[in-house]
């Protein structure tokens, strides 16, 4: 079995099973630079807030797969990504990292340990199972 | 002074809560001219508060930055209102109801599993519609409030209603589907909407 980088909630089982380099967006200006790229669907896209909103436009424009760094299944861009059916993980933590997402308690660092480890990297998400969303090393 | 005056704050606005809107839908949701939200968007544009790709504009970072600045002026009575702020207090619980609801849309619970629903079973499918139609009419106090503060808020009862309308009628997409004028749409916008308003943050 193939490196699993990490892992959080899964929106919605698939057996789609998107693969691309992680790419870290931290703003809007990310967003549409992205998309004005063309290079879209190249990229599995790593967000940090899982009410990301400014990820819609990408979600409409064919987005491929996206991680978040916090947010529940159950909010606007859950919705969104079985909408669109999106791959999606939410609240991915490290596999190698102890440092976990806490509700109004989380330092920033968590979030740059996540983006530092992941963004980059090529991956493939694996969004079979049930409950957890896994993101796995795809060399 | 705000550097946006009312029409480019309604428009500039309106963009930023689709995060993608071209000039039609603007002038229906901010019932300003399309003439007007043309101008208005060229105007934003040039002070790098939008970005136009294809027929589409986008906010830039600058946009939500400069509407809290002028939200904070034009909204200074309404945020100071008790009769709003209680109404907003409740918003929070219907908000949670309203998510849960939209996700029993999607999916159903199959001996504990969550599954996609594929809209067969229509006994079910009718249940959450009513009570997602029920969620809505309890918005009716807050948006009056709010409506009473800023003609622009009449627009989400108008669009709600007619979207409701359509779903009665049998068009299921219209209560998700992102690229439509969907209940699930409108409640997101309406909720950034009333955060900016506010000048709040999001809770969760």
């Amino acid at each position: 079995m193939a490196d699993v980088l990490a892992e959080g909630y899964n929106v919605f089982d698939t057996s789609k099973s998107p693969s691309g380099t992680v790419k870290y967006l931290s703003s809007p200006a990310d967003v549409i630079s992205l998309i004005q790229s063309g290079k879209l669907q190249e990229h599995i896209l790593l967000v940090r807030g899982g009410t990301t909103t400014f990820l819609a436009p990408a979600l409409s424009m064919g987005a491929i797969g996206v991680i978040t760094m916090s947010g529940a299944p159950e909010s606007h861009l859950g919705i969104l990504s079985r909408e669109f059916q999106t791959p999606c993980v939410m609240t991915a933590h490290l596999t190698g990292s102890d440092s976990r997402y806490v509700v109004g308690a989380t330092s920033d660092e968590h979030f740059a340990e996540i983006a530092r480890e992941l963004d980059g990297k090529k991956v493939r998400l694996d969004c079979t199972d049930d409950e957890v969303g896994r993101i796995v090393a795809d060399d | 002074m705000s550097d946006l005056d009312k029409v480019d704050y309604d428009v500039l606005n309106v963009v930023a809560l689709k995060k993608m809107a071209s000039a039609p839908t603007i002038a229906i949701d901010t019932g300003v001219d399309a003439a007007d939200v043309t101008a208005a968007l060229a105007r934003l544009s040039a002070q790098g508060l939008v970005v136009v790709v294809g027929d589409a504009a986008l906010p830039t970072d600058e946009a939500e930055p400069a509407l809290a600045a002028a939200a904070s002026e034009y909204y200074a009575d309404l945020r100071g209102d008790p009769e709003v702020g209680e109404l907003v207090e409740k918003f929070e619980t219907v908000n949670s109801q309203f998510l849960t609801t939209m996700s029993s849309w999607q999916q159903i619970d199959v001996g504990g599993r969550k599954v996609a629903n594929d809209h067969t079973d229509s006994e079910y499918d009718d249940k959450v519609i009513s009570r997602i139609e029920k969620l809505v009419a309890r918005l009716g106090p807050l948006l009056a409030g709010l409506a009473g503060h800023d003609g622009r808020f009449a627009a989400y009862p108008r669009r709600f209603a007619a979207t409701i309308e359509t779903i009665d009628a049998g068009q299921h997409d219209f209560v998700s589907s992102p690229t439509k004028d969907s209940v699930h749409n409108i409640w997101f916008e309406l909720h950034e909407d009333l955060l900016r308003t506010l000048g709040r943050e999001r809770t969760e």
